[in-house]
């Protein structure tokens, strides 16, 4: 992790940009919370978070007259992609976790459809499926080599 | 092995540096089970873990990475329980196809053990197999979900081979173990038991009938007397005391690496260059299965998500050698599945198919539980310079010095791999996969280790003689994927379990004469 707790409110705007809302009742990344997730896997790759953050800042002021999270999503990928591009591994060293965190979270889980909940101890009824498929296989020879 | 021969009312010690594993720990008891599987205590990597129980392995010099587990029940801990057997053919590699060597065995010698092993690890599957000798198993074959018949439906349609997967996995309940629920995430730890892992298979019915477990004891080296016989072996245990303990017969049985690391550990004035070694072949002729995978992508739902990670439907198309090909030898296609949410976004990212930003839930929602994936496992053949060395600076943590790995892909895996990355993806389209991804060879694939102290008739050739015996020292065997002379194109476990039941069968019927 780094040192000093990345910026807020930025780091979750800049979440909302990676992960945007899905629907009306399911916000983007940084506004689920992701953030708490994603900051403490940082490791090593905190530090360069930070200075793309604060590039990323800088840059919004600088050519929009506002801060990164006051502006326009539109505003706000272009910027993500040019800080990106300047700070290679900047948006990539946050993805994995993002996508950890987010594709783990109760209310993503639930809009993909799946109760939220670990695998066991309930499990998953599977169909055994239609083994006769295999009929024309069964009557098949040759198969297994003559020694 | 210790569970056969316990009836002999020998005393047995066991020493295994792991400890028992508590199943209400596995990852999939809790939220946050599927990212468990690549980073942490239960991901694959022995390097990458953080746990005492295991040790540091050298695999910067291959292409393939060891993945293995140190506990009671090892890697079958994490395995995925596919449990082909080897066919006929395989124990005949050099007769048939000009190649590497013959066994000193046969599938006649080792197919009354199969079927020792089919029950006492709860084989599910289904008989009739055109692929294999008549079989049976005592359990019904698992699920084939809508994945499983979507990929047969596709097979069928090429006219190809393919069969309902062995599986050591409990498809009713079995023996005190609980059927499988169909969980998914196998390959963290089977949380129902309905896996057989040897944690809940042999090793609790060995030690009800005698068999001495020490726990969380790693050995550093086996001991040898004035006459060059085995006399047991120094371990050190939890709070890192060394003890020596001895014994008039010893038996090895630490994979395919632990086991030429061990016996390259054990080197004494008898004995220079490490223990049975005079054939300069310990820790050579190191061989993985080069995996492929290829990933196709689906129109509807398969619900992929749902069974067994490892066990749904094999194809042995391709198994036996047709010169035609380019290659000799041949591989099985084996379809995974257990692409949960998590596990989706990562290979979406992998793979390129998932952008952050305005078009990600799209490109999200075309990959969630559309994938299906499928593995190709190819025969690797003996070569001795893949092998297994002592690493001249790692050490364990009790300072043992760590093994080292030196693997190329030889030109035959090449071809194979290409082989099977084309037919794979044939037949995912032929399923319906709209598109294909293919990776090869795998990186973490260095889960089946085999052939460092190969079996075999001559001492100058091999290591072990075709009861497991060391050619050097009459009273050490070894019984695990080291003693492979070939790895064929399938899974190891079930025949490195058939080979120590009849091995210990041998050591049983000729207890008098045994270090004759
Ligand atoms: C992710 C994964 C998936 C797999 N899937 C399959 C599959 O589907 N089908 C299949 O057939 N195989 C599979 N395998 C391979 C399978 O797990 C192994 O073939 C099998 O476990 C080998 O059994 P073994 O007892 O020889 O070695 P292991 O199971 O590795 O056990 C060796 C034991 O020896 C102990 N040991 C080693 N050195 C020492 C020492 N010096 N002192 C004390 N103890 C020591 C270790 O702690 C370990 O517990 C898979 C493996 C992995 C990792
Ligand atoms: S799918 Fe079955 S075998 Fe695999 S972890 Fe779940 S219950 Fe166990």
């Amino acid at each position: 992790m780094s040192e000093n707790p990345l910026p807020e409110p930025i780091f979750s705007s800049l979440l909302d940009v990676l992960i945007p809302a899905r629907s009306p009742s399911l916000p983007g990344a940084g506004s689920l919370g992701l953030a708490a997730y994603v900051e403490p896997r940082l490791g090593e790759g905190g530090s360069g978070v930070a200075s793309g953050l604060g590039a990323l800042d800088a840059r919004a002021n600088e050519s929009h007259g506002a801060d990164f999270p006051a502006l326009a999503e539109q505003a706000q990928v272009e910027l993500v992609k040019q800080v990106g591009a300047e700070h290679p591994g900047f948006v990539e060293s946050l993805l994995f976790h993002l996508y950890t965190g987010y594709y783990e979270h109760p209310r993503v889980v639930e809009a993909l459809g799946l109760e939220s909940r670990p695998p066991f101890p309930k499990g998953y009824p599977l169909e055994a499926g239609d083994l006769g498929l295999l009929d024309s296989v069964r009557a098949r020879s040759g198969l297994c080599r003559e020694v | 092995m210790a569970w056969s021969l316990a009836e002999t009312r020998m005393r047995i010690v066991c020493l295994e540096q792991g400890g028992w594993m508590n199943p209400a720990d596995y990852p999939s008891t809790r939220t946050g089970w599927e990212q468990e599987r690549f980073q942490g205590a239960f991901s694959l990597s022995p390097n990458g873990r953080g746990r005492r129980e295991d040790y540091p392995i050298n695999d910067s010099d291959s292409p393939i990475k060891i993945s293995n587990f140190n506990a009671v029940g090892g890697s079958t801990i994490l395995y995925a329980a596919h449990f082909p057997r080897l066919h006929p053919s395989d124990f005949r590699v050099k007769s048939l196809d000009g190649v590497a060597d013959d066994w000193p065995i046969d599938y006649a010698t080792l197919e009354p053990f199969y079927d020792l092993n089919a029950r006492m690890m709860g084989v599910a599957g289904l008989a009739g197999d055109p692929a294999y000798p008549p079989k049976e198993l005592p359990l019904p074959p698992v699920p084939l979900g809508k994945l499983g018949e979507t990929l047969g439906r596709g097979f069928n349609h090429l006219g190809w081979h393919w069969w309902p997967s062995d599986s050591a996995i409990a498809t009713e309940e079995y023996q005190g173990r609980a059927a499988c629920i169909n969980l998914g995430p196998c390959l963290t730890g089977c949380a129902q038991g309905a896996k057989g892992s040897t944690d809940v298979t042999y090793w609790p019915v060995a030690v009800r009938e005698g068999v001495e477990l020490r726990t969380h004891c790693r050995v550093r080296e086996i001991t040898v007397d004035d006459k060059g016989m085995a006399s047991g072996a120094i371990y050190v245990d939890a709070e890192g005391n060394e003890h020596h303990q001895r014994a008039e017969m010893v038996i090895v049985a630490c994979n395919g690496v632990g086991t030429p690391r061990l016996l390259l550990n054990s080197r004494s004035k008898l004995f220079p260059d490490g223990l049975a070694n005079s054939s300069g072949l310990v820790g050579r002729n190191l061989m993985f299965h080069p995996y492929a995978m290829v990933t196709g992508l689906f129109d509807e739902p398969l619900e992929g998500y749902k069974g067994p990670t490892g066990c749904s439907i094999i194809s042995q198309e391709f198994y036996e050698t047709d010169r035609d090909r380019g290659f000799v030898r041949g591989y099985s296609a084996e379809m995974i599945r257990g692409m949960g949410p998590v596990s989706t976004a990562l290979w979406g990212m992998s793979s390129s198919q998932l952008p952050w930003g305005q078009g990600h839930h799209a490109a999200y929602d075309a990959l969630w539980d559309r994938t299906a994936g499928m593995v190709l496992i190819c025969e690797d053949l003996p070569e001795p310079e893949n092998r297994v060395t002592l690493d001249p600076d790692l050490v364990d943590s009790d300072g043992i010095p760590a093994p080292k790995i030196e693997y190329r892909l030889s030109e035959n895996s090449l071809k194979m791999l290409d082989h099977a990355v084309a037919r794979g993806s044939e037949a995912l389209e032929a399923a319906g996969a709209r598109q294909t991804w293919p990776e090869a060879p795998l990186p973490p694939a260095g889960w089946h280790l085999m052939g460092t102290a190969r079996m075999g008739t001559d001492p100058g050739k091999s290591v072990v003689n075709s009861v497991g015996r060391a050619h050097d020292v009459k009273n050490l065997f070894v019984v695990d994927g080291s003693v492979f002379v070939t790895s064929g194109g399938v899974n190891p476990t079930n025949t490195l379990q058939a080979i120590s039941l009849y091995v210990a069968d041998h050591i049983k019927r000729n207890l008098e004469t045994l270090f004759d």
